[in-house]
């Protein structure tokens, strides 16, 4: 509690931040900050300083190659994520747009015609049905046969006006004829068009173009424009979230630590299930225990008279682990110990809620309470001091604090951001070391309010501008209140850097560090240290999946020595380098070899963004081990220990810190993980799952009359093309060659001996898959080996010149081609110029 | 050559049409990310495939960052080796030139690799202090930083001189600002020097001889230093360390109006922050000349204003508790109370010992009532869970058995024989045998109609 006796010097000014922000890729590196003496005493020889950043600090060294998984994967959650490529124009007109303006562009079109073509029930459903009639899909001329009211096109309403009810047949004839497109026309002038795929543009065809005007209006279920505009909204938001998401602020990742101190077993909740919306208290430690199934009935308390927030119905417990179906899916788990007991709360878009756990063995989370918000939440937390307390915010620009007991406390309500105009809703609040002060941020800075007096009580903690140095453009990201190692400081991580907060001396950072990392640090852990220790702050990132493990202290020095004057605390310092810590997707390297799509998309499953962070110090004996989880998107969960180390247990003696064995390979143990994980992961979800029925077509609609004509008389050779596609069909698989195993050649036509018509020659070449060859043969390009080969038939046919049986003839072409492949084997003949290829 | 040039043109025209891109673009993002690979809110520039040199300049960069992220320092130092190749042709107009880079990067290796010396620190900040023109103070103030955390003062004073006369055509804010450091560090080791050689005069005073060079040494070092020192202290910032050095400076040659003044202007500017250290430094300095009390307790009044749960609120507790005046008296309670709300005076046996020895004061006059009353309404809602959970209660008498005997004899006065940390704690006092915990229950019992006037219940019940 004491204040340090005297801070690190700095400058303070006040006003927007003057510095331009930039890509600074080392900005935290190699910087002292400042110094400041330590010695303290007067009296000693030399005076002795320490560094803002740069002192030494515990030496942690990562327990194994990378990261583990700890719980078999999410099996029934297998939605991959947005990715860039899908949404940006790719095309032709990239060229084009780089040449004018610069950005990216939606591919907007592309979308909207993935919609048409994977909803067509939906954008063209009642219409399509209407007009069914209207449109013909056959190929020859349009017949009507008149026999009305059993085959005549019913006409749709506004044709069926037009018809008089009693007219001459020839008429009907020609009004069916009249209201009737023939899409064949159609279809064939857009093939054309992909056909043409480099100008989508400029050659419209009148036909389309007429028929796009016509039925443009009235074709669509939904109106066209609203449609697009629905869609382009959508794309933007995807891509909003796909640049910086912010949903998943707090992470929802948390580590209950079990109660007393030399327990082993402590508790991880964590979202699971298909949506990310089951949520799950997995007690974990040494022996992953089992959780006795749960059930849950209390009454609820009376709905406070709010707009914004309502109280709901509460959900139940199923199974175990102690397992909640959530209604949403869950954006940010948070949980504090007040007394002995973990109140965890929940954070979905739309509903809000607290569990309590109490630190007996065994025991069933109970839930307490839900609210519902009429705008999405963006923040939720739980109180230290007070049971049952949490602070509410939503992207309204409303906080509330909300208690069990008493039910909600509007707090405040303003749509305008504190310190400057920014535009993001996202606001977030925390509590400090007063229990009825809590802090509020929003994008542009940190305020205190106190809930007693909200519109009068407010002091600024931290303001994006020159009084903490800050750099244009720079925001908010996460604050923190870090009451478990001082109780009146808060973290506060900006997208530049991290810093460290009094409450005692607002506006200016005990410590501030640019923490380099590639995308903003959505979630924060602290891992408070003992007396004399360092605390360890871990950062991560949502979209890069990077980790941080950053060590400060600000610890009391010197209690023996009695130095003249108060407060002998001294100010808060970095200690040690940050530390980078393996990330999920660390670990695909060391999984078992895959087939190339099954990397891909292990690949993309490792690899999608991270959803929370939590941490567990383990102590055994002289050993400390930290235990590092983390969440994917995906549902993957948490890897297990990311960092262990043996900390000297001296920290201020500890000496340089060795190059630490950069083990590649993971232990046994480890990879005996990765291969259950593996193995479960195929057998969950291998392949996305595929449609249940592939969608069929009548056949009519696809070929013409012409190309439908049964031949006069199926030949042999057509029966057994049939059989070969049937067993192929049956078996699921496919024809690769048209070349049957020798055996069962099909019969070819039977030429006559001597024959020398060149288009069954052909055909009977094509069918023995040597067709390529019998083509350089017609182009007379192996000279010699034609010469050889047809002096070759020409022995054989003199010898077979007896027997003038079909069977005979049919072999000696068989023995024709062998010898004739086998030559070519010897020797590659070479490509002939272009010989049409074989369709 | 002329590849390199046209790609560095490239470089110059993409870094251009980013900025446009940031201007003209929707798509940007909400946030401004700056790390954002570019690909991400442009198309691919047709000249990409060129950037060979750029690109294996920023993958150099990143596998530097990655072993230095895994304190890999040796194998950080061999790509920094090949780094150095981009300080070829830097006339890049990125935020950060890769001398910059280098320096930073060249620095942390140095401080963490195991084999780096002294020696090699100094000639590498040399070589980098010639590098960048822009950057000569900041390269120069780190150098100092690092040489006095090593314990090399001397070293570390030249370095501070050599910076000081450095011109180099006009300075910017930040190379003044910088400037004005160095000038102030330079300050603070005069000051050392100066309080050496008053030590070493000081002896040698007691045993009644006197250097005159010394002397005249320590006077010049005195000079050196106030005139740095006082420099900087005008400027608004946080400035602890030079204001305590350059009042202890003054102290000695009996200019306390002076101290006095720096003091008030240090505490009281609004200009500065909120510093309580400011206020800490006044008081102390009032307490060592003796101020009156009136001065004392309005210095000790706007702390308490501006850090209610600053530690110095137990001594002002103390002092207040002690008057004869009723106000302060009535200050002392609200004091009290201030400090305990706040989580970090939880379990402090000091404070709840202050507070229940008031508090059990004003129970036996039986007068002002009405404080404990106003400080209790503001905070009965909540203190009874923050502070007398049954939990608490049974830690405390676990942990410490003289604060829950504070802490029981509060919550008996504020919440009546039947609060629970009272019940359980006196309760485990009586079976322990210890005979003031016996007393307390004693006392609580008898003063039980206190706890109905306060907690305002006395109007509808029936005193006993």
């Amino acid at each position: 509690m004491e204040f340090p006796a005297a801070l690190f010097p700095s400058y303070f000014g006040a006003g927007p931040p003057q510095e331009e922000g930039g890509p600074a890729p080392v900005a935290g590196w190699g910087e002292h900050g400042q110094v400041l003496e330590a010695g303290l005493g007067r009296r000693q020889a030399e005076t002795t300083f320490v560094p803002r950043r740069g002192g030494m600090g515990e030496s942690w060294e990562p327990a194994d190659a990378a990261a583990v998984p700890l719980l078999p994967p999410n099996a029934s959650c297998w939605v991959p994520s947005v990715a860039p490529q899908d949404i940006l124009y790719r095309g032709v007109l990239r060229r084009k747009l780089q040449a004018g303006k610069y950005g990216a562009a939606l591919d907007f079109t592309k979308q909207l015609s993935h919609f048409f073509v994977d909803h067509p029930e939906d954008v063209f459903g009642s219409l399509g049905q209407l007009l069914h009639q209207n449109f013909y899909l056959g190929n020859s001329k349009l017949r009507v046969s008149v026999r009305p009211a059993v085959t005549m096109p019913s006409p749709t309403p506004p044709l069926a006006a037009a018809i008089p009810s009693l007219c001459p047949l020839s008429s009907l004839q020609r009004q069916a004829r009249d209201c009737t497109i023939r899409m064949t026309a159609l279809r064939e002038v857009i093939d054309r068009l992909e056909a043409r795929r480099s100008c989508p543009r400029q050659h419209l065809v009148p036909r389309l173009r007429w028929f796009s005007h016509l039925s443009r209006d009235w074709l669509f279920e939904v109106p066209l424009g609203l449609l697009a505009d629905c869609v382009h909204e959508d794309l933007l938001l995807q891509w909003a979230s796909l640049l910086f998401d912010d949903s998943p602020t707090g992470g929802a990742l948390a580590w209950l630590p079990p109660k007393d101190v030399g327990a082993r077993t402590g508790r991880l909740v964590y979202p699971g299930g298909q949506a990310m919306n089951h949520l799950c208290i997995l007690p974990c430690g040494v022996s992953l225990g089992r959780e006795g199934r749960g059930h849950v009935a209390l009454p609820l308390a009376d709905t406070p008279d709010f707009q914004d927030v309502v109280l709901e119905e509460l959900p139940c417990a199923q199974g175990s682990p102690a397992q909640f179906e959530l209604n949403g899916r869950i954006r940010q788990v948070a949980a504090a110990r007040v007394d002995g007991e973990d109140f965890v709360g929940v954070r979905s878009d739309y509903h809000c809620g607290v569990w309590s756990v109490s630190g007996r063995t065994g025991a069933t989370p109970t839930p307490l309470q839900v609210i519902r918000t009429s705008v999405p939440a963006s923040c939720l937390t739980v109180s230290p001091h007070l049971p049952g307390e949490l602070a509410v915010c939503t992207q309204s620009g409303a906080i509330y604090l909300w208690n069990v007991e008493t039910g909600l406390q509007r707090l405040r309500h303003d749509p305008q951001t504190m310190f400057f105009r920014d535009d993001s809703p996202w606001r977030w609040s925390d509590f400090t070391a007063h229990p009825r002060v809590l802090s509020c941020a929003d994008r542009t800075g940190l305020q205190c309010l106190d809930t007693r007096a909200p519109e009068r009580c407010h002091f600024d903690l931290f303001k994006v501008g020159e009084e903490a140095g800050c750099q244009q453009g720079e925001r908010v990201v996460l604050p923190m209140y870090m009451g478990r190692a001082y109780s009146s400081q808060h973290l506060v991580t900006t997208q530049f850097s991290v810093y460290v907060l009094d409450e005692r001396l607002p506006l200016v950072p005990v410590l501030k560090w640019a923490h380099m990392m590639k995308a903003p640090p959505l979630f924060a852990h602290l891992t408070p240290g003992g007396p004399g220790r360092s605390h360890k702050v871990l950062l991560g990132t949502s979209r890069t999946q990077e980790l941080l493990l950053l060590q400060y202290r600000g610890e009391k020095r010197g209690s023996g020595v009695s130095v003249g004057l108060g407060g002998s605390r001294s100010a808060c310092q970095l200690a040690g380098p940050p530390q980078k810590l393996h990330s999920i997707a660390s670990c695909l390297q060391h999984l078992p070899a895959q087939l190339p799509h099954r990397h891909c998309l292990l690949q993309q499953r490792l690899g999608a963004p991270a959803a929370g962070l939590a941490a567990a110090l383990q102590e055994d004996g002289l050993r400390e081990s930290l235990l590092v989880f983390q969440l994917s998107e995906a549902g993957d969960c948490p890897p297990e220990p990311c960092a262990s180390s043996q900390p000297s247990p001296a920290p201020q003696e500890a000496k340089r810190p060795e190059e630490p064995c950069a083990s590649p390979q993971p232990s046994p143990a480890a990879a005996l993980r990765y291969r259950r994980w593996m193995k479960a992961l195929s057998k969950g979800c291998g392949d996305p799952p595929q449609r249940t029925r592939p969608r069929t077509f009548g056949q009519k609609r696809l070929f013409t009359r012409k190309e439908l004509e049964e031949p006069s008389a199926p030949s042999t050779l057509h029966g057994q093309a049939r059989q070969r596609l049937r067993q192929a069909m049956q078996d699921g698989g496919r024809i690769q060659r048209w070349d049957p195993p020798p055996p069962a050649l099909p019969q070819p036509l039977e030429p006559a001996v001597g024959d020398t018509d060149p288009l069954s020659t052909r055909l009977t070449a094509s069918w023995g898959w040597d067709w390529e060859r019998w083509w350089e043969e017609r182009t007379s390009f192996n000279m010699a080996q034609r010469q050889q080969a047809l002096r070759e038939r020409r022995r054989r046919q003199k010898r077979a010149r007896g027997r003038h049986s079909l069977s005979a003839s049919f072999t000696s072409s068989i023995t024709y081609q062998s010898e004739l492949s086998e030559l070519s084997d010897a020797a590659p003949p070479p490509l002939s110029p272009g010989p049409p290829r074989e369709v | 050559m002329d590849g390199f040039l046209e790609e560095e043109e490239e470089e110059a025209a993409v870094a251009a049409t980013k900025k446009k891109a940031a201007v003209g673009s929707a798509l940007l993002p909400a946030l401004h990310l700056p790390f954002l690979p570019p690909h991400l809110y442009q198309p691919a520039s047709s000249h990409e495939y060129k950037l060979n040199f750029k690109k294996s300049k920023e993958m150099c960069l990143s596998y530097i960052q990655d072993a230095m992220l895994q304190k890999q320092w040796k194998k950080a130092a061999e790509f920094l080796t090949f780094y150095i190749e981009s300080l070829e042709k830097d006339f890049s107009t990125e935020y950060v030139s890769p001398s910059e880079m280098i320096w930073r990067i060249g620095t942390e290796i140095l401080c963490h690799h195991s084999r780096s010396s002294m020696k090699e620190f100094n000639s590498f900040t040399e070589q980098m202090k010639s590098l960048g023109v822009k950057r000569y103070l900041k390269v120069c103030l780190e150098h100092t930083f690092h040489l006095l955390c090593n314990g090399l003062i001397d070293e570390a004073y030249q370095n501070l001189s050599l910076s000081e006369s450095w011109r180099f055509g006009e300075q910017t804010v930040i190379q003044d600002k910088e400037m004005k450091l160095i000038k102030a560090y330079k300050g603070l080791l005069d000051y050392y020097n100066w309080s050496k050689q008053k030590n070493i005069l000081l002896e040698h005073g007691q045993d009644g001889f006197e250097d005159l060079s010394v002397e005249q040494e320590m006077h010049s070092y005195f000079r050196k230093a106030a005139v740095n020192l006082k420099e900087i202290i005008k400027i608004p910032g946080v400035w602890d360390l030079f204001v305590k050095c350059y009042v202890d400076l003054l102290e000695f040659y009996g200019d306390h109006n002076e101290a006095r003044q720096v003091l008030n202007e240090y505490a009281y500017n609004s200009k500065f922050p909120a510093n309580p250290n400011a206020h800490v430094y006044l008081y102390q300095f009032l307490k060592r000349h003796g101020e009156s009390k009136k001065s004392l307790v309005s210095a000790l009044k706007i702390l308490h204003e501006v850090v209610p749960s600053h530690e110095l609120m137990i001594d002002f507790n103390i002092m207040l508790q002690k008057s004869k005046k009723r106000k302060r008296r009535r200050l002392g309670l609200e004091v009290i109370f201030a400090v305990l709300d706040y989580a970090g005076w939880k379990e402090n046996v000091k404070a709840w010992s202050c507070l229940a020895k008031q508090v059990k004061q004003i129970v036996i006059s039986e007068k002002h009532l009405d404080w404990i009353q106003q400080e209790w309404n503001s905070r009965k809602d909540w203190w009874p869970a923050f502070h007398f959970s049954r939990y608490s209660a049974k830690r405390n008498w676990q942990e410490n058995e003289s604060l829950s005997y504070e802490k029981a004899l509060v919550a008996g006065i504020l919440l009546g024989k039947g609060c629970k940390y009272f019940k359980y704690v006196s309760h485990q006092g009586c079976k322990a045998q210890v005979k003031r915990f016996r007393i307390l229950k004693k006392f609580v019992n008898k003063h039980n109609p206190v706890y109905l006037r306060i907690s305002g219940l006395s109007d509808c019940s029936v005193q006993p």
